[in-house]
């Protein structure tokens, strides 16, 4: 057990460059998604059954943009990796390029995910 | 110019877990980093364990993390690290013996899974089991392997577990499933789409940029990946 946490933590420091970057925001990004959906359910049947004010501080945290900007990052980022893995196990002669198009994901992502946080930001100064 | 030299160190005998040391040694910049060991072991410290063999990235003997990331000792130059201490570590995912030496037993393990020789039980012909160019070019690139582990070792699937076959043993499968002469692609294909098998690669590439022999790894994955969902070698 310890060689195998020893194993995990040198891995973390294992220099394999954007596409490993990738896969741990790909695995972050479901976590939170489990994370975000246990939090909505739990927080909804807590408010429905019991008026539990500790439901209605579950919605406040995740309506928050400090929540909501890097769950948002996470979020669009997984779905985006996981179209450039369909992309790549479909058609297997493009893993040859697998560099340019991890360059392509990110230049899809950016402006994606500038439009979401302009969308935070316009909600946070118009003051809803 | 002085380097030093960072090495993750480990006796069984007297170290309850793996520590750095650090050596000074006088260097060229194009010395290799195998050199530097060299030197370490012949002049500072004979008690230093590592494995070489040809010294000149065919046997595949001296895979280890060098800075960071897997690549052969001696294909590595020094001036190519561009760094002044340079960072040597074992393996990862493979049982630690001493020092850079790691056990690479479930390493073979995988590797003998996959009947990785040619499978034909026809009459042979009267000369050759003959092959066009372009037979032969179909699975080029995996005949490079020289079973260094780099790739499979620097795997997160393969950290996560062990049991996963690994990205070296795909590619030796590989070889003989796209061979035209073979005939176990079947039985290789259905050992490969196992639990254990392809579907554990998360098309990460960190073996493709680990291979010292630049085979397209994750490319020879996808192919077989693809030859189990279709059925098909074309």
């Amino acid at each position: 057990m310890t060689a195998k946490l020893r194993t995990s933590w040198q891995g973390l420091r294992y220099r394999g460059g954007g596409t490993m970057i990738a896969w741990l925001l790909h695995r972050l990004g479901g976590l939170a998604m489990v994370v975000f959906v246990g939090m909505h359910v739990f927080a909804s049947f807590l408010t429905q059954q019991f008026g539990s004010d500790v439901g209605t501080a579950m919605n406040i945290v995740y309506q928050s943009p400090y929540f909501q900007a890097p769950l948002y990052f996470l979020i669009i980022f997984h779905a985006l990796n996981g179209l450039r893995i369909i992309l790549l196990d479909t058609f297997p002669k493009l893993l040859e390029y697998q560099r340019e198009v991890t360059w392509l994901q990110w230049i899809v992502f950016l402006p994606l995910y500038g439009l979401v946080v302009f969308f935070i930001i316009a909600r946070i100064v118009s003051g809803e | 110019m002085e380097v030093k030299v960072k090495i993750l160190r480990f006796n069984p005998e007297t170290d309850k877990r793996p520590h750095y040391q650090t050596f000074r040694v006088e260097a060229e910049p194009t010395d290799r980093v195998l050199d530097l060991l060299e030197k370490i072991k012949g002049y500072q410290d004979g008690s230093l364990a590592f494995r070489r063999s040809c010294a000149h990235g065919i046997c595949g003997s001296d895979a280890m993390r060098i800075n960071g990331m897997n690549r052969l000792a001696c294909k590595t130059l020094v001036k190519d690290l561009g760094k002044a201490t340079i960072t040597v570590e074992p393996l990862l995912g493979l049982p630690l013996i001493k020092d850079l030496i790691v056990d690479m037993e479930p390493f073979f393990e995988h590797y003998e899974s996959v009947m990785p020789y040619l499978v034909n039980d026809e009459p042979p012909p009267l000369k050759e089991r003959l092959q066009s160019p372009e037979e032969r070019e179909r699975f080029d690139d995996t005949t490079k392997c020289i079973l260094c582990a780099a790739c499979t070792t620097s795997c997160p699937s393969f950290w996560a577990n062990g049991r996963y076959v690994g990205p070296a043993a795909i590619v030796n499968a590989h070889r003989f499933i796209f061979d035209s002469r073979d005939r176990a692609a079947a039985e290789r294909l259905r050992i490969l789409s196992d639990q254990f098998g392809v579907y554990r690669c998360h098309t990460i590439f960190n073996c493709t940029l680990a291979c010292p022999r630049d085979i397209q790894i994750t490319k020879a994955i996808g192919e077989v990946k693809k030859a189990i969902a279709t059925g098909s070698l074309d």
